[in-house]
């Protein structure tokens, strides 16, 4: 049987069980083990690791209370880093990861959101044909590895739209917001509704008197 | 558990060196023409959806890679060599309804589960044509009547509407030029 939310528990279960199976899990694979998942977190699927290549150990650290929905694809080569915040929910988002991609805490990213800090082919239509033809069949994931990457950094409490894009070396600054299907290929400061593609600031969103504190 | 092999219908021609896969890959498939499909060598096509109306014909060249691409045509779709295509590319020949209201009832009606007999009005589209060399963001759409220059660089999300001229570097909503490669 399946179901589309977490099952109702007390208390905390841990997702991620002894074997590096995930908890209740529709997809046939383990967990790797560069991948740090709090006890405390709720992972969905060790499906969302299936693309992830990373070989540094804690190279994608899950932190407490932190929540990750079956569609999101942790797509991180074998020298991408990735953390996710505490209190942080990612629910079908895609990370195209070479170098680093920080989520900060009480992030709500949503569905079909791109965050990639590498384009992993050259820009020169000429090296990236060179490459292409030289990977031959099967072309799967095929990244250069002379290209630098971009690190992405999103602050705490940060809100992303659907269908939205954040592009290589972006920074959100904290309590920001970006609209549904929104491109944002520049840094965005704190506190600011940004929207459209490429996403522009709408307005600015109040500054709460205090930090929030985890309940 | 394995997906059922899709039957490849006779019209389809691929190179013995691709590979493509899809669940729904052939799922709205009825293009009667002959080639309807022509796909390269070395091609790898992952997870794709050939969604192609009776008159429709798509020509992909060598070294095309593409994971998650949808090519929904009526008429002609031509795709060059060394194209790459990132995840959840869309592509569409035909705006498939009128603009116009009164064709649009006309159309619900011809379309409608009552099969009436009623012929569909005319519905514009043109050929959508890619050449070499390409790089296509993830979550770009590319829309009828629009040719993409050789070597051209399209930004994640973006949205093609009007021509992109060789080795233009394209970002938007509808796409502008912000650059060369």
């Amino acid at each position: 049987m399946w179901h589309l939310h977490p099952p109702a528990r007390s208390g905390v279960e841990m997702s991620l069980l002894p074997d590096r199976r995930v908890r209740d899990d529709w997809f046939d694979g383990h967990v790797p083990a560069s991948v740090d998942i709090d006890p405390q977190a709720y992972v969905e699927s060790a499906y969302s690791f299936a693309l992830c290549r990373a070989e540094r150990a804690h190279a994608v650290r899950i932190a407490r209370a932190a929540h990750l929905y079956s569609s999101t694809i942790f797509d991180v080569g074998t020298n991408g880093e990735v953390s996710v915040g505490p209190f942080a929910m990612l629910n079908g988002a895609r990370l195209v990861c070479e170098a680093r991609i920080e989520i900060g805490a009480y992030a709500a990213i949503s569905w079909n959101v791109v965050i990639m800090d590498s384009y992993r082919l050259p820009c020169d239509p000429a090296r990236r044909g060179a490459l292409i033809e030289q990977a031959g069949a099967p072309l799967h994931r095929l990244v250069d590895p002379a290209l630098a990457a971009q690190p992405v950094r999103l602050h705490d409490n940060v809100w992303l739209g659907f269908d939205v894009c954040v592009l290589p070396g972006v920074t959100i600054g904290e309590g920001s917001v970006v609209g549904a299907r929104s491109v944002v290929c520049n840094d965005v400061p704190a506190y600011t509704l940004v929207a459209g593609n490429p996403a522009r600031a709408v307005r600015e969103l109040p500054r709460p008197a205090r930090n929030p504190e985890a309940p | 558990m394995a997906d059922p092999v899709p039957a490849i219908p006779s019209n389809v021609h691929v190179a013995a060196s691709s590979v493509l896969s899809g669940s729904q890959l052939f799922r709205r498939f009825f293009s009667e023409r002959d080639p309807a499909v022509t796909i390269g060598a070395q091609c790898h096509l992952e997870d794709i959806q050939l969604a192609l109306g009776k008159r429709a014909r798509v020509t992909i060249g060598d070294h095309v890679y593409a994971a998650g691409l949808m090519i929904l045509s009526e008429h002609e779709v031509q795709i060059g060599r060394r194209v790459i295509f990132s995840f959840h590319v869309v592509i569409a020949d035909s705006d498939f309804h009128p603009l116009d209201p009164a064709q649009r009832v006309l159309d619900a009606i011809a379309i409608s589960p009552l099969h009436t007999g009623a012929k569909r009005p005319e519905i514009g589209s043109s050929p959508v044509v890619i050449e070499d060399d390409v790089w296509i963001g993830p979550n770009v759409t590319i829309l009828k009547g629009v040719t993409i220059g050789a070597g051209a660089f399209i930004e994640p999300g973006s949205l093609i509407t009007h021509n992109v001229p060789p080795r233009a570097r394209v970002l938007g909503n509808p796409a502008q030029i912000i650059g060369e490669v």
